[in-house]
């Protein structure tokens, strides 16, 4: 057992036991994915210039593109994105505080169900019903997204924060009581962190929801805004428009949602198997 | 003489307070106090365009009666709809089917398409609607395909995910005890694929229906989307808010009353403490980031 025989050369630049580049994960993982892209993108552009007639109008990926600069360019774009950004802001608050409230309510089975009817049905009812309704009441006033996006995201909230207060652990409160551990002390350290994961979640399906459902109503009951912009361009038969402003409204619906994983993943980087 | 009193028996009353403290209490009790509070707060609100509850269940009895003074009553719209999303739907079906079999099965053909597939899953229904009104103009058309975008990428997700989840280790044991194929697809294979099956019409059928309202609004001249639209723009307050009330019972109804029923039916053999498919569903399409659940609200 020389030190010679022990010294052999393992090769750890290549992952996996086969020969060649093309079994390398990098490539197995992005080849496909690249490939779906070019094909997709590439029968789309394809579909553009045959697809010339008014009807089926289809502008290519490269005419959205300038679109979209345009809009960024003039200026347009800030006025809109503030509006919206705004009503969001202000209803998702609401929603918040308010869902939290009536889920820590329904921990209760009386309150459950009474609030269990309208949770349910709000969440399996159209948005487009609640967007008509705040418009017809509202009309152009930015209360009426507010209201809407208040209605339609609290079950949301407060689904998820209901599950997390039935599953707090009963044996750790009363651990905590019989120590003598203040309710300060218990809220902070027990309640809340366990807590945390649902809230996350609830911040994050909530705040999909009120995204939608924000433009949604600016497209019947607004004069600004992203979903207003939807509307002009559907109004002035512009398909590139449309789908330039609804490509700025995936964009920052996908930045915030990158936000809040950055934000869980600091969060919960001492216990990762709670994140949601 | 012995007292044999059980502890805690109590004489049989009518005390309005335990009566109160039932579940059902709580649903009937949170109904009427918000039509009374509708009907109470009604010279506070803002603006002068609420309707009082009365006008509102008037209209909404008038209509159940068949007395409209709409294109359709509320019966034919809604049958009008229901005919539209299930057309959709089908196509959905037959669409998605086969490429999420495809794609459960296959690595490669997964990865090419997946982006695309989640980003069908997060597109509000509202720009298939738009998109389709400008491209077919009105009437069935433009509907039924908004339903047919709307749909198709649920049930691909889901057909994936069933695939990727059928037990290894059944299907390995069924081949080292030469079960036949057919054997294996049938008391293997299907029981499996049936939760997401079921998730998967579930939620197609769910984000079809706001895409087919959505589109109706936009781009047809009859169905409930349509009537509510109607409604709008005659400026009839209790017109909206009446089939807003439609809207919402049908949800309740077709939540409670198809849907529970018929997983509970469908799953009869399965122990009632497993994890149902919704669940299992929403957790797996977690992973990529999509709120199952949420998503089903545009």
């Amino acid at each position: 057992m020389s030190a010679a025989s022990q010294t052999t050369t393992v090769d750890t630049t290549r992952s996996g036991t086969s020969d060649g580049w093309r079994e390398s994960r990098a490539v197995q993982l992005w080849l496909p994915r690249i490939l779906g892209y070019v094909v997709v993108l590439g029968m789309w552009q394809f579909a553009s210039t045959q697809l010339v007639e008014r009807a089926f109008a289809l502008p290519s990926p490269t005419t959205i593109l300038q679109e979209m600069w345009e809009i960024i360019v003039t200026g347009v774009f800030w006025e809109h994105f503030y509006s919206t950004i705004r009503k969001i802001a202000i209803g998702y608050s609401i929603t918040f505080v308010l869902g939290m409230g009536i889920g820590v309510l329904m921990a209760r089975p009386w309150a459950d169900a009474f609030f269990r009817d309208w949770v349910l049905s709000i969440m399996s009812t159209p948005g487009l019903v609640f967007a008509l309704v705040a418009a017809m009441i509202f009309g152009f006033s930015p209360l009426g997204p507010i209201t809407a996006i208040v209605i339609t995201s609290f079950p949301f909230v407060t689904v998820n924060i209901a599950e997390g207060v039935k599953a707090i652990p009963k044996d750790l409160i009363d651990m905590g009581k019989a120590f003598n551990v203040s309710e300060r002390r218990r809220l902070r350290q027990i309640v809340i962190p366990f807590l945390a994961p649902y809230t996350f979640a609830a911040l994050r399906y909530g705040f999909s929801i009120a995204w939608k459902i924000a433009t949604l109503t600016e497209v019947f009951g607004s004069s600004s805004g992203i979903g207003f912009m939807i509307r002009r361009e559907f109004q002035m038969f512009s398909i590139a428009g449309m789908l330039a402003w609804i490509f700025f409204f995936f964009a920052f619906a996908l930045l915030l949602e990158q936000i809040l994983q950055t934000g869980m993943k600091r969060y919960f980087r001492w216990r990762p198997e709670a994140m949601v | 003489m012995a007292q044999t009193q059980t502890a805690g028996a109590r004489p049989a009353t009518f005390s309005p307070r335990r009566i109160l403290r039932q579940r059902r209490s709580a649903r009937v009790l949170s109904v009427v106090l918000f039509l009374l509070g509708w009907q109470l707060l009604l010279p506070v609100l803002p603006t002068a365009l609420i309707p009082a509850p009365a006008e509102v269940l008037g209209f909404m009895w008038d209509e159940i009666r068949g007395d409209t003074l709409g294109r359709t009553t509320v019966w034919e719209a809604f049958a009008i709809s229901l005919r539209r999303l299930f057309a959709g739907f089908t196509i959905a079906f037959l669409i998605g089917l086969p490429v999420g079999l495809l794609m459960g099965a296959n690595r490669w053909i997964d990865r090419m398409f997946k982006d695309f597939v989640l980003v069908g899953l997060a597109m509000p229904s509202l720009v298939w609607a738009l998109l389709t009104g400008l491209w077919f103009g009105l009437d069935s058309g433009a509907t039924i395909i908004t339903v047919v975008l709307a749909a198709t990428p649920f049930v691909i997700i889901n057909t994936l995910e069933g695939v990727r989840d059928v037990p290894r280790e059944l299907t390995d044991m069924a081949r080292s005890f030469h079960v036949p194929r057919t054997h294996v697809i049938r008391h293997v294979i299907f029981p499996s694929l049936m939760p997401f099956f079921f998730a998967s019409l579930r939620y197609g059928l769910a984000n079809g229906w706001k895409g087919l309202v959505l589109a109706e609004v936009f781009a047809a001249t009859s169905g409930a989307g349509w009537n509510i639209r109607y409604w709008y723009d005659a400026h009839r307050a209790q017109g909206v808010i009446g089939y807003a009330f439609f809207f919402i019972i049908f949800a309740l109804i077709v939540e409670r009353l198809v849907f529970q029923r018929l997983s509970n039916r469908v799953f009869r053999w399965r122990p009632s403490d497993d994890v149902g498919p919704d669940e299992l569903t929403a957790k797996e399409l977690d992973q990529y980031g999509v709120a199952a659940g949420g998503d089903v609200a545009m």
